[in-house]
């Protein structure tokens, strides 16, 4: 494929400019910084291509193409990040097979049948980087999902020293398997970390209380009693109570109380002092 | 003007549940039904720890998940939800104890089954060791 090659080579600005104002088409909400770095991308994979193009006999195989593959990869990898839909994306790898076959047309002065392997050359090559280029998207998401998901996880559930021998955990979300054992985990290392005699754990943003979350809360509350620590849970919305109620779980090993005030005030009268007692309020 | 007909086209939902992220939609979808056919807000919170009991059972006691059906169905100043959860499941051999408060067979609390019978209208439940459960609740408005 030395002529397909030739031709890449001596019109890639040419190629590269139709790309970018597709580019433009297919992800008009692209952000120009974005846009910058993709055009210095979409420029290397051109090079690439070229040098595969030249170097073989364009049959998909050998490092020149392996190269090009990771450029795709790369290329695909940004679009992801840049929040381009995978349809953008494979679109704008696709188009390259419009014009460089339109360049094909217009610049080559070859027989019938050599236009033809050039072109069957360079659709299956493209091909293969739109297959490419797919795969590489989807990881990139997947990697970027997993990301958020333990950002998450870490973010949800701090453990607040709110007053002498207190902490507060506030829960917001869901509670699954995975973050209930994650709570209990924290809530006992700060209880041990600041010396606190006292959780308060407020469910206010938890948008549901059911048999697995109650049993969790169990947990929690029975492992911090065997550190001489006591929970109390408050933030249980009157439509949860009616329902655990219903639900029939056993919670009266724990101390639940209405409102996080409740909960402080309840919190306090364990503690057996005032919240203006001198020695508090110096802290 | 055209006279509101008295009972109109029902309104499904079908989660497919295999993990505890399907858990969370399926209960999610059964609130917003609930509240999108006039259900308060208890009676929709009841119905989405209904189907979060339930969802969370196809998930912990099946290998391969089950379905949550939600049906809603609207008459004159009434309106019904069906909920139906399914599985291929190992099934129960003694649903009479998995019936009662307190049994579980994986350390949970066991209450997943009988606080879900207190928490709707009608709650039939059959199950065969090696095909499968099916449970079908009802709940009413008003
Ligand atoms: N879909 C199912 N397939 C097979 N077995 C089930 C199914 N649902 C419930 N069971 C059995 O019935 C028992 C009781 O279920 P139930 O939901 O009441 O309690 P649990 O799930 O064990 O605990 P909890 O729901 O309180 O967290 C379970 O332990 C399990 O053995
Ligand atoms: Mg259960």
């Amino acid at each position: 494929m030395h002529g397909l090659g030739q031709i890449l080579l001596q019109n890639r600005s040419g190629v590269l400019d139709a790309w970018l104002a597709r580019l433009r088409d297919t992800a008009p909400g692209a952000q120009p910084a974005s846009l910058q770095l993709l055009k210095l991308e979409l420029g290397t994979l051109v090079e690439k291509l070229t040098a595969y193009f030249l170097a073989g006999d364009g049959d998909g195989a050998g490092p020149a193409f392996k190269s090009v593959e990771e450029q795709a990869a790369t290329i695909s990898a940004a679009c992801a990040r840049d929040g381009l839909t995978p349809m953008e994306t494979a679109t704008l790898i696709l188009s390259l097979k419009t014009i460089a076959g339109e360049l094909l047309d217009r610049e080559t002065s070859a027989k019938a049948t050599e236009l033809y392997r050039m072109r069957t050359a360079l659709d299956a090559g493209v091909d293969r980087l739109a297959l490419i280029t797919f795969a590489a998207f989807v990881e990139t998401r997947e990697e970027i999902i997993k990301r958020q998901g333990r950002a998450l996880l870490d973010l949800a559930t701090p453990a607040l020293p709110i007053w002498r021998h207190i902490i507060l955990m506030p829960l917001v979300g869901v509670i699954d398997t995975q973050r209930a054992r994650q709570v209990m985990e924290w809530l006992l290392e700060a209880l041990a970390r600041e010396e606190a005699h006292i959780a308060i754990l407020d469910v206010t943003g938890v948008p549901l209380i059911d048999s697995r979350v109650a049993l969790h809360l169990t947990k929690t509350v029975e492992a911090a009693r065997l550190l001489g620590s006591r929970v109390i849970v408050t933030g249980i919305s009157p439509d949860a109570a009616q329902t655990l109620v219903k639900l029939d779980v056993d919670l009266s090993s724990m101390i639940t109380r209405g409102t996080l005030r409740a909960g402080l005030a309840e919190a306090f009268r364990l503690l057996g002092r005032h919240p203006k007692d001198p020695i508090e309020t110096s802290l | 003007m055209s006279r509101e007909p008295d009972v109109v086209q029902p309104d499904a939902v079908t989660v497919t549940v295999t993990t505890e992220i399907d858990v969370a939609e399926a209960r999610q979808e059964a609130r917003r039904l609930a509240l999108r056919h006039g259900f308060g807000t208890v009676r929709a919170h009841g119905l989405a720890t209904a189907v979060s009991e339930l969802a969370m059972n196809l998930v912990l006691h099946t290998a391969r998940g089950g379905q949550i059906r939600l049906t809603a169905q609207d008459a004159a100043e009434a309106a019904v939800i069906e909920l139906v959860a399914e599985d291929d499941g190992p099934g129960i051999p003694d649903l009479a104890r998995a019936m009662e408060d307190g049994f579980s067979t994986r350390g949970g609390l066991g209450c997943g089954l009988a606080g879900t019978r207190r928490l709707v209208d009608t709650f039939a439940i059959t199950s065969r060791v090696g095909e499968g459960t099916r449970i079908v609740c009802l709940v009413r408005r008003p």
